[in-house]
């Protein structure tokens, strides 16, 4: 979406079943190494010389898309605070993969006054179109900063 | 895998994690491909932020725990665990920068085509951070692809 057609972030523009993305990235190795180090994580299949066939990225690498989802439509608002994380993985993801990621708001709710969202979102293989994550990110929207 | 990994009510528990300021940053640094946009001011970032929204100082994302805890599953049960494996938790008490994390995975059946692993996090206190579910499959597939 284009920058100056997004939406303010509050609940009146969160609606149930709204499409976010496609978003579109390639897997960096430079990433993949950035993100092991950060996590502290020794594991050789993040390194060039993966016993996999491929250097692959850490698990959760890109459960950071639902912030670019997130951008793409939306803009403003004081953050969230992340409540629940569900991950399925169907494939790992692998060093200069080209990625689509796109995502659905499938969940609103207010709750003892806080206001949730669920974003489910997959990436896929931007070539073959294999699925590798399905994921879904919970979160209470913070309201002028506050959470209730 | 192995069959020692496999056994009913086996419980692993990683090496701790230190989870302060350098490692909020190097991971802030690492998932900005490309640019999150996120808001300058968060309850990550700064203190008013985060006191607004009722936390006694700046929290650590939850998904830096989350990333900890699935590589943790990723190094104890290998590759399978990319190919239908599943993580499931809630972000039930802040991590504040600082804090020393232990990732902790229980076997609750091994009776399925997968392995079900009640999971949590603790802080150094002992305090549960995230708890949740995880699901590896027990045969590990060779190869990436």
């Amino acid at each position: 979406m284009d920058q100056d057609k997004r939406l303010l972030i509050c609940p009146e523009n969160l609606h149930e079943g709204m499409k976010l993305g496609p978003v579109f990235y390639v897997v960096k190795p430079e990433q993949i190494e950035a993100f092991a180090r950060a996590t502290a994580s020794s594991n050789p299949l993040f390194t060039k010389n993966s016993p996999a066939e491929d250097q692959i990225a850490p698990p959760t690498m890109r459960l950071q898309d639902y912030a670019l989802l997130i951008a793409a439509h939306f803009y403003g608002g004081s953050g969230g605070v992340h409540a629940k994380h569900w991950t399925e993985f169907h494939a790992p993801m692998r060093v200069n993969q080209s990625v689509k990621t796109e995502g659905r708001i499938t969940t609103v709710e207010r709750k003892r006054g806080k206001f949730y969202f669920e974003l489910e979102y997959e990436s896929r293989d931007a070539t073959t179109d294999e699925l590798l994550v399905r994921q879904a990110i919970i979160s209470v929207l913070l309201l002028e900063g506050k959470i209730a | 895998m192995s069959t020692a990994a496999t056994n009913l009510g086996r419980e692993l528990v990683s090496k701790p994690y230190l989870l302060d300021a350098g490692a909020a940053i190097a991971y802030g640094e690492s998932i900005e491909s490309p640019p999150r946009r996120a808001p300058g001011v968060n309850i990550h970032t700064d203190e008013e932020a985060a006191r607004k929204a009722g936390f006694q100082a700046p929290i650590a994302g939850g998904e830096q725990t989350y990333a900890v805890m699935a590589n943790f599953i990723l190094d104890s049960f290998g590759i399978g665990f990319l190919r239908g494996g599943r993580l499931e938790a809630a972000l039930v008490k802040p991590v504040f920068y600082g804090d020393t994390l232990t990732m902790h995975a229980r076997i609750a059946d091994a009776g399925s085509p997968h392995l079900q692993l009640e999971v949590w996090t603790e802080n150094q206190r002992g305090e549960r951070v995230l708890t949740g579910t995880a699901r590896v499959p027990k045969e590990s597939p060779s190869g990436s692809r």
